[in-house]
């Protein structure tokens, strides 16, 4: 197996890689585990003291669900496998409180949370806009939580493709072929056809050769090969959630292999 | 309402970008480049922004039944 880096922005919390010699149960294995299997903070319980805000208090409570926290991985643990089993305590569950009055447009940094380290990700994020005399108060419960039980866990986007392998035959009408398909992918040199092997990985439109060409440029997939696509939307970075994806399916494959010896 | 949190489809949080694209338009600004420059790239996420209309003022003068 081979891993071969692509590309990685962090300012747009992207990266793209590309797995050699793997097979599609792995590579499913992987994005699966990334999605569901990562843990994130994410707000759970919300209390209301006070709320006479235009909106009801299980709508504010769904918009703070979603707010996404940044995520302290080393001190929080999830509340079933907590020493306190699941009553929730410093180790398992953090407390921020909310507190405001209108005329006011209420943001997601106006959380006070006690650990510096979990906090909002994008703190100007609106919550609700307070009208004059309307007041907020309000407390809530963050805790780790895994994709699979509520999307508001899940830290991104994980997606592949198969490799693309373009065979470029007798082409008569290379002019029309790289018109229909996506800007940059094929070029035209002398009236030949020739791939932008880069171009090629960012588009998933470049099948249309294949129909204009009249069968003179094939396609294939190679099953071995994917283009790996990680979008994080910000509580861990892509790394960290490839790596977290790893350790967990390691963790499962551990727990699998254990109950077999003891059968 | 008031902008989503988050994109209906694919989960991408989007809502504190509202304010910058709403100032965008406001001074005559192209939708295309301003949704370009703010990273929203999949059509999801562009329609959340492209349909949406702020109406909380209106609605938060009436009183919750």
């Amino acid at each position: 197996m081979e891993i071969q880096l692509l590309s990685s922005d962090k300012k747009k919390n992207k990266m793209s890689f590309i797995l050699k010699g793997a097979d599609p149960a792995f590579a499913n294995a992987i994005r699966r585990c990334a999605i569901e299997e990562v843990q994130t903070m994410a707000i759970d319980d919300v209390e209301f003291r006070k709320n006479s805000s235009a909106f009801y208090d299980e709508m504010i409570a769904h918009r703070l669900g979603l707010v996404t926290l940044t995520t302290d991985l080393k001190t929080y643990n999830l509340p079933e496998n907590c020493k306190c089993n699941g009553e929730g305590c410093a180790r398992c569950s953090l407390k921020m409180t909310l507190k405001s009055s209108g005329p006011w447009q209420v943001y997601a940094s106006e959380l006070k949370s006690k650990d510096p380290k979990v906090k909002p990700v994008f703190g100007d994020t609106p919550i609700v806009k307070l009208l004059k005399g309307q007041k907020l108060e309000l407390e809530v419960t963050a805790v780790l939580g895994k994709g699979k039980s509520h999307m508001k866990w899940s830290p991104g986007l994980v997606y592949y493709k198969y490799m693309p392998e373009v065979k470029i035959g007798e082409v008569k009408n290379a002019e029309e072929i790289a018109k229909a398909c996506p800007p940059g992918v094929f070029e035209v040199k002398e009236g030949k056809l020739f791939v932008n092997k880069d171009e090629l990985l960012k588009h998933d439109l470049a099948g249309m050769a294949e129909k204009v060409s009249g069968g003179a440029v094939t396609i294939e997939e190679n099953p071995e090969e994917f283009v790996f696509c990680v979008e994080s939307w910000g509580q861990l970075d892509c790394k960290e959630i490839i790596e977290q994806a790893a350790q967990e399916f390691e963790s499962q494959l551990e727990e699998f292999g254990k109950l077999i010896k003891e059968k | 309402m008031i902008i989503p949190i988050r994109c209906f489809s694919c989960g991408k949080p989007i809502a504190h970008l509202w304010e910058q694209y709403k100032e965008g338009v406001a001074k005559g600004g192209n939708r295309k480049e301003l949704l370009d420059k703010l990273g929203l790239e999949r059509y999801c996420c562009r329609a959340v922004f492209l349909g949406h209309i702020d109406l909380i003022e209106t609605a938060a003068q009436f009183k919750k039944v």
